[in-house]
């Protein structure tokens, strides 16, 4: 692939959008730039479970007429995505990473896939996850995905593919899910840009849940402006998820150019000092808070002790969610699960309900600390994750202590689930590398319902630190 | 309370018509105990003085 090409490929949704109405490039060019880079890559990286190629040509070639025809159907026009295999596809299977529906091919498409298409974006394909989102998977069924950075690293999850296919550029832009963390934690594994909107922001109608109280649909880019530009098409009340927020939704591109001057941005020490944030990953960090006071941001420390809480809070109340959800299946299908999704799910099953209630007044009480933060602060600032991406084998060697359960599972939880568990938005932006080249993530937690904010903080960040996220071209 | 071994989980799973695989026991027990030590830690937390909301876009903002 030329130099040519491959700036084509890694450009974002937005530039790509503007390319288009000044006729520099078609829609037929750039599907077919990202099929061969599927062709290329994803024998390797396993982003895809499903690659629309014939129908995806097809809406380019008659995306590609209505645009010689001046008809342009949305900020999205010819702009190829895809998504997590949670999300319904009209005709399409839709696996949720499952081999249990393995044959699930769904009438209608999901809100948030009918109105990307609406916009005039086309879709490409569906994305590889953790079974049923729930993380853990030991042996995936449509194959392993690997990080793009290095391929024996794990690209996170659950919408592993979904961060694997941005950061690569296998797709303009992706969609993913997020519950604890599943959009954050693969855009910074992967080096892309994740963010999880708050709760009720976009609907979840089509999208099989992993827990309903805290599932929440989010874009995975490469570029802030993609996932604002994304955001601004997704998000808003629908009729088939009441759960959705009627409030207007704002102008996100254009908030980006508020920027973080003036905002008060607390740092989490729980999370940036924590003992088990790598020391890279916090200097990393603790440099883009020094980064975003030099942008005219007020930074300060802000102790938040009931996050130490939120890992073994949000697995108690995500997981016995999913058990009720899956105990028809679990009871008559259990050997088609994966065994570590198996036994996850029915390890939570098993935890006395008294103490589930007792979960859940937990989370209301991490919620209003975080809610209290965020009434004298703007916004607040951790690590995604307190390391970088690990091995592939990490995940698939046996549990052997409840020590090991409580660190491997509930620990690095404790980055992204108190924004789960708060309801509030979330992004991770890229901050830096590790000395082995894997990408550090940067999460900006904001207000309910400020995404604005989140958005702008994190724009202004990625201008100033003007990092290169094209990883490696070794596969 | 004492952690739950790998017959405890088979008699709970049993109770419940729910089939465990091959050696699913005794990780299933490790989860368990991980979960029981976890949600144990939150008695010491003040749990009555709140209620579990549940989460709004808007009741929250």
């Amino acid at each position: 692939m030329s130099q040519h090409e491959d700036d084509l490929a890694f450009a974002g949704a937005a530039r790509q959008a503007a390319f288009m109405r000044e006729k520099r490039l078609s829609p037929v060019e750039l599907v077919t730039a990202y099929l061969d880079r599927i062709e290329r890559l994803d024998k390797t990286l396993r982003a895809f479970i499903t690659v629309c190629g014939e129908r995806a040509l097809s809406e380019a070639k008659r995306a590609e007429a209505e645009a010689a025809a001046g008809q342009w159907r949305g900020p999205l026009h010819g702009i190829p995505f895809a998504v997590k295999d949670q999300l319904d596809t009209a005709g399409i299977l839709t696996t949720s990473g499952s081999a249990l529906l393995r044959d699930n091919v769904p009438p209608e498409d999901s809100t948030v896939v009918a109105r990307l298409k609406s916009a005039g974006g086309i879709l490409i394909g569906k994305l590889n996850l953790t079974e049923f989102a729930l993380g853990g998977t030991i042996r995936f069924p449509y194959g392993q995905p690997r990080n793009p950075w290095h391929p024996d690293h794990d690209p996170g999850g659950s919408s592993s593919g979904s961060g694997i296919a941005a950061a690569a550029a296998l797709c303009s832009v992706t969609l993913g899910e997020d519950t604890g963390g599943s959009v954050r934690s693969p855009a910074s594994y992967c080096g892309a840009v994740g963010l999880r909107p708050t709760w009720g922001r976009v609907s979840r109608h089509g999208c099989f849940p992993a827990a309903w109280s805290m599932d929440q649909v989010g874009p995975l880019t490469r570029t802030v402006e993609d996932a604002a530009l994304v955001l601004g098409v997704i998000a808003g009340h629908d009729p088939s998820d009441p759960t959705t927020s009627r409030s207007a939704v704002p102008d996100y591109r254009a908030a980006l150019a508020a920027g973080v001057k003036g905002k008060r941005i607390g740092v989490i020490t729980e999370l940036v000092d924590g003992a088990d944030t790598q020391a890279e990953v916090r200097g990393a960090v603790r440099e883009a808070a020094r980064g975003l006071a030099t942008l005219g941001a007020t930074v300060e420390d802000i102790s938040l002790p009931l996050i130490s809480h939120s890992g073994g809070v949000f697995m108690a109340l995500c997981d016995s969610e999913a058990a009720g959800r899956h105990k028809p299946w679990l009871a008559t299908r259990a050997s088609e699960y994966d065994t570590g999704t198996r036994r996850r799910l029915l390890a939570a099953g098993l935890i006395p309900a008294a103490a589930l209630h007792q979960a859940a007044r937990a989370r209301s009480l991490i919620r209003e600390q975080i809610l209290g933060a965020l009434a004298k602060l703007d916004l607040l600032l951790a690590p995604t994750s307190p390391h970088p991406a690990p091995a592939i084998a990490f995940h698939t060697a046996p549990v052997t202590s409840k020590e090991e359960a409580g660190r491997r599972f509930f620990g690095r939880r404790s980055y992204t689930t108190p924004a789960s568990l708060a309801g509030v938005p979330a992004i991770s932006v890229p901050c830096g590398f590790t000395r082995n080249n894997l990408p550090i993530g940067l999460q900006i937690i904001g207000r309910p319902l400020g995404e604005s904010a989140v958005l702008g903080a994190a724009g202004a960040w990625e201008r100033a630190a003007g990092l290169s996220m094209r990883p490696p071209s070794h596969q | 309370m004492a952690d739950l071994g790998p017959d405890d989980i088979r008699r709970l799973a049993a109770s419940l018509a729910l089939p465990l695989e091959g050696d699913d026991s005794t990780e299933i027990a490790h989860r368990l105990n991980a979960f029981l030590d976890a949600l144990a830690s939150l008695s010491t937390l003040p749990l009555d003085r709140v209620e579990p909301w549940p989460t709004t876009p808007e009741g929250a903002a």
